[in-house]
């Protein structure tokens, strides 16, 4: 039986049998993991940074510096025109998979969704190929003639930019498009039955409702690109260093201890404070892709509410207006062929550099050109011959698993804990649970740095697995947690009554209710491990390569085919788990 | 005792064509003329070469089982969907052409379909804005629909702040404030309890009334469909099965089909004897004789005769003409009595007297006798 209706029947006073079958003890292990691991590094390192003479001196030092200071600004402006690039595109990728149907919306879906779960690294590294010298992209444009001669497309503003967008963009589309398919259908034919052209019914219906959407997308991106190391590091040049680059530069060459840590609290804090305001305004869901119950409408004020025009309503007035007269003489096809032009452009670029990736993972060629001179397996047969790639391979995919084990158990327990329990303020307890997917992971690697220095776990299997958690335990709480209120609580009640335990209750209903997304966790978890870098590059030994360092470390001095045939298996990996985690991933695409 | 309907004058003479409703009061209505309108849906025909005509400002009902396409044909008119064959003129003229937003029709939804991102009195203006009509104009007719609708004091809600019943009347307003020449309503009612249905069935024929627009609406509500409509269509599997004012559609339905989904109905399978123009005397197959009513197009000798439960009598001793029977249950429901007998042909029959003084119920079990007169019989095609 639960313990629900005993308490409301018997007296406050609760034994100790009650107290320990509370939901909520179900909480504490992953806290106290975090509090080890995330929460006490974070503070020692906020510590840290306010231990100089005055304490803000090497606050004052980070604004005060030029080289930091124009950095900070230089990192904003990128993450901001990366968030409205991500809008610009995103949105029309989001109707595209919204218009499709049948097997076109699931191929759509996937060439969008499908990078979203490849390695940054990964991404980064096909789009290294696309634009190189011999790339595909200069090959093409000097066959067209555009160029005469090719050009370096690489290390530069524009391939940030571009790169950046690239690899945040899916995350744009997954937040557009739920909030699209939570639109009445009807809402449009409305608008179009009371004579709103197809652009007028998408300005004025579609647009407002799914702005909370665009609103969402676009903070997640802008959050997750200021604290941006590996792109821009790939991508750009010696002018386009973002503040995370910084303290990775400062880490290598240990200046002194307060300015370090004062670099990431900076960032941290500009991180938390955009993160707090978004919260503020679209509710904290948005971070793990949540909704709030109903649009909260503002609560009704009898008085004055007549000259109740929204900005949103005035500047659709005054700018929407005279622009759809101006397009309204179009046909309503126009419009369908922008989404299909536009979506298309997306998913193409989405998925060409990883085609071209795999393709170049074939070649006879000891550097990279595509197309290929010739085909071989001789970088697949490289890859699996040499035991540095190899013990690389085994490495990660032991703290992977170990890191899955970890994730899994503790987040699940307390996915469980914050469905079942009664506790106040469960979204702030959900929060800080899934409040390390917003950090950035160089001010956490920082972080985690001295206290791994402490207790010895540098370049462990176990320290790695256990970091690599912090960022795992928020996915499965996600996951599982949505999982969960999925489950007909009448059907555990039911088999409570005919006379099963609750652990009996557990393994027979509720376990098997919530396996699917037990089981997606467990890849998701392990994925993102077995692709973790930033981590990795601070808290690992030389004698402790992951298959990610050791890309990296390829990446940066010699771009050879290895890396693709690296790439390729990744690819391979993730649409294997993909395939898999199918039924969880559409019955949440349906809309919880 | 049987009581009957109040007959409408000419609504049982047969030179009476039915359909020709009230005279519309402004004439803005259209005439709609549905001809031969096929809908396909890869093999299944959701419309299989309908045609109905519509007199302008008419109130016209489709009724039907879920899956009988009543929505697809509203779909059509509509324009959210497109004729596979056949044509849909409005005022004379094919509407094919002509793109959703440029029809000019109101529409209400069965969800109400209010913008939520707009106050209501923004919803109704959301017509006007469109057709780019002036501020002024528009703020004085969103005034007077509100007003009309009862809902002035709602104008600056979200409609996320009403009740059901409200959302949908605001839907109303907007899908009538620029006065369209065809109004169409697509299950309007459904999502609302039986109170508040009834009130806003009337509060909808009054609008009606008032505004004289053609009227399409869409149910699976039969008592809905016959209090609202000047006439009804009934559809099944794609087909309008019969047109007819409620009274003709209850009293002579054309078959099976729509006897048994309108009202209840006691079926009674039996064989022709005789036959004098529309009046028939039949055998059932017990070997009794009785009388009925039939269209003149009624062919063959055995055919299923329809008596509405409300028509039968019982009688605790034979009667001329009576058929034996035993009560199987007795209900008392209030203003009705309703109790079911088996006849001794294994005919299970439904009855339904009007409660009166010193009544009783009688018991299961017990002999009774039913008769019914020979215009309470109605034979079916």
């Amino acid at each position: 039986m639960t313990d629900v209706p005993a308490d409301a029947l018997m007296a406050p006073r609760r034994s100790l049998r009650q107290r320990l079958s509370d939901p909520a003890l179900l909480l504490l292990p992953a806290f106290a993991f975090l509090a080890f691991i995330y929460v006490q590094p974070l503070i020692d390192l906020m510590m840290t940074s306010v231990e100089g003479e005055p304490w803000y001196a090497d606050l004052a030092r980070v604004f005060s510096t030029p080289l930091y200071f124009d950095s900070l600004i230089r990192t904003m402006q990128i993450a901001l025109t990366v968030a409205l690039l991500c809008a610009l595109f995103g949105y029309p990728a989001a109707l595209l998979i919204q218009r499709t149907r049948g097997v076109t919306q699931m191929l759509v879906a996937t060439a969008i969704i499908l990078p979203y779960f490849i390695a940054i690294l990964i991404r980064t590294y096909a789009w290294m190929v696309l634009l190189g010298r011999n790339g595909p992209i200069n090959k093409v444009a000097v066959w067209l003639g555009i160029f005469d001669e090719p050009l370096g497309l690489l290390f530069n503003r524009g391939a940030v930019l571009l790169g950046m967008t690239a690899v945040l963009l899916p995350i744009m589309v997954l937040s557009i498009y739920s909030s699209l398919t939570r639109v009445d259908p009807a809402l449009k034919r409305a608008a179009m039955a009371n004579g709103a052209g197809p652009l007028a019914a998408f300005w004025r219906v579609l647009l407002p409702l799914t702005l909370p959407g665009v609103g969402a997308g676009f903070l997640l991106v802008f959050v997750q690109a200021l604290g941006f190391f590996i792109t821009p590091t790939l991508l750009g040049g010696p002018g386009d260093m973002m503040f995370a680059m910084h303290i990775t530069q400062q880490a290598d060459s240990v200046t002194g201890e307060g300015f370090l840590q004062a670099l990431a609290v900076v960032l941290l804090v500009i991180t938390l404070v955009t993160v707090a305001v978004a919260g503020r305004l679209l509710g904290f869901e948005f971070i793990w892709g949540g909704t709030r119950a109903a649009p909260a409408p503002k609560p009704a004020k009898a008085v004055d509410r007549t000259p109740r025009r929204g900005l949103s309503a005035t500047v659709a007035d005054t700018v929407g207006w005279p622009l759809l007269r101006m397009v309204s003489g179009l046909q309503a096809r126009w419009g369908a062929w922008t989404v299909r032009l536009m979506g298309g452009f997306i998913v193409a670029m989405l998925v060409i550099p990883i085609v071209v990736v795999m393709i170049i993972s074939f070649s006879k060629a000891s550097y990279l050109t595509f197309p290929p001179p010739a085909y071989s397996l001789r970088w697949y047969e490289k890859f699996f011959s040499d035991s540095n790639w190899m013990d690389a391979f085994w490495n990660s995919l032991g703290i992977a698993c170990l890191s899955a084990g970890i994730s899994v158990s503790l987040g699940a327990t307390a996915a469980m804990g914050i469905v079942r329990s009664k506790i106040k303020y469960k979204s702030t307890v959900m929060l800080l649970l899934v409040s390390p997917m917003i950090v950035p992971p160089v001010v956490l690697g920082l972080s985690l740095y001295s206290l791994f220095l402490k207790f010895e776990l540098v370049g462990t299997y176990l320290g790695l697995a256990a970091a690599h958690s912090i960022g795992g335990i928020p996915i499965v709480v996600v996951i599982v947690a949505a999982a969960l209120q999925g489950v007909d609580r009448q059907l555990e009640q039911g088999a409570a009554v005919h006379g099963a335990s609750p652990l009996t209750v557990f393994r027979t209903v509720t376990l098997p209710a919530i396996a699917p997304g037990l089981g997606a966790a467990v890849f998701f978890a392990f994925l993102h491990s077995f692709d973790e870098l930033v981590l990795t590059l601070f808290l690992s030994s030389p004698r402790m390569k992951t298959l990610p360092l050791m890309l990296w470390g390829d990446i940066n001095y010699q771009l050879n085919p290895v890396l693709a045939v690296v790439s390729t298996l990744e690819v391979l990996l993730v649409v294997g788990g993909i395939i898999l985690a199918r039924p969880v991933l559409t019955r949440r695409a349906g809309g919880h | 005792m049987i009581v009957n309907l109040a007959e409408r004058p000419g609504a049982s003479d047969p030179a009476a064509v039915p359909g020709a409703g009230p005279q519309p009061q402004t004439g803005i209505g259209s005439g709609i003329s549905i001809r031969d309108a096929v809908k396909r849906y890869g093999s299944f025909a959701a419309a299989d070469h309908i045609s109905l005509d519509i007199q302008p400002g008419e109130f016209v009902t489709l009724l039907g089982p879920s899956g009988s396409g009543k929505t697809t044909l509203l779909n059509l008119l509509a324009g959210f969907q497109q004729l596979n064959a056949g044509e849909i003129l409005v005022d004379g003229k094919a509407i094919h052409n002509v793109p959703v937003h440029k029809r000019g029709f109101g529409m209400v939804f069965q969800s109400y379909a209010l913008f939520p991102n707009m106050t209501v009195a923004q919803n109704v203006a959301f017509p006007m804005r469109m057709a780019g009509l002036d501020r002024a104009t528009s703020d004085r007719r969103v005034h007077e629909t509100l007003e009309m609708m009862r809902l002035t004091d709602h104008a600056q809600k979200m409609p996320s702040e009403m009740s059901g019943g409200q959302q949908q009347r605001v839907a109303i307003a907007r899908s009538i404030v620029m006065r369209p020449r065809v109004v169409l309503m697509d299950e309007p009612l459904s999502a609302l309890d039986r109170r508040l249905r009834e009130s806003i069935q009337i509060e909808i024929r009054e609008i009606h009334r008032t505004i004289g627009s053609t009227f399409l609406f869409v149910t699976h509500d039969q008592s809905e469909a016959l209090t609202m409509s000047d006439r009804i269509a009934v559809m099944d599997a794609g087909k309008i099965i019969q047109v007819d004012t409620p009274d003709e559609i209850y009293r002579r339905p054309r078959n099976r089909f729509v006897a048994s989904f309108i009202g209840e109905s006691n079926l009674v399978e039996a064989e022709i004897l005789r036959r004098e123009g529309g009046a028939l005397t039949l055998r059932t197959r017990t070997g009794h004789q009785f009388r009925a009513e039939s269209r003149d197009e009624v062919t063959g000798r055995n055919v299923t005769v329809l008596v509405r439960p409300e028509r039968l009598r019982l009688h605790e001793t034979a009667m001329p003409g009576s058929i034996p029977a035993k009560v199987r249950s007795a209900l008392f429901l209030g203003e009705v009595l309703r109790i079911e007998v088996e006849l001794d042909s294994g005919e299970v029959m439904l009855v339904r007297c009007p409660d009166r003084a010193g009544q009783v119920l009688p018991d299961p079990g017990s002999e009774v006798h039913v008769s019914w007169g020979a215009e309470d019989g109605w034979v079916l095609a």
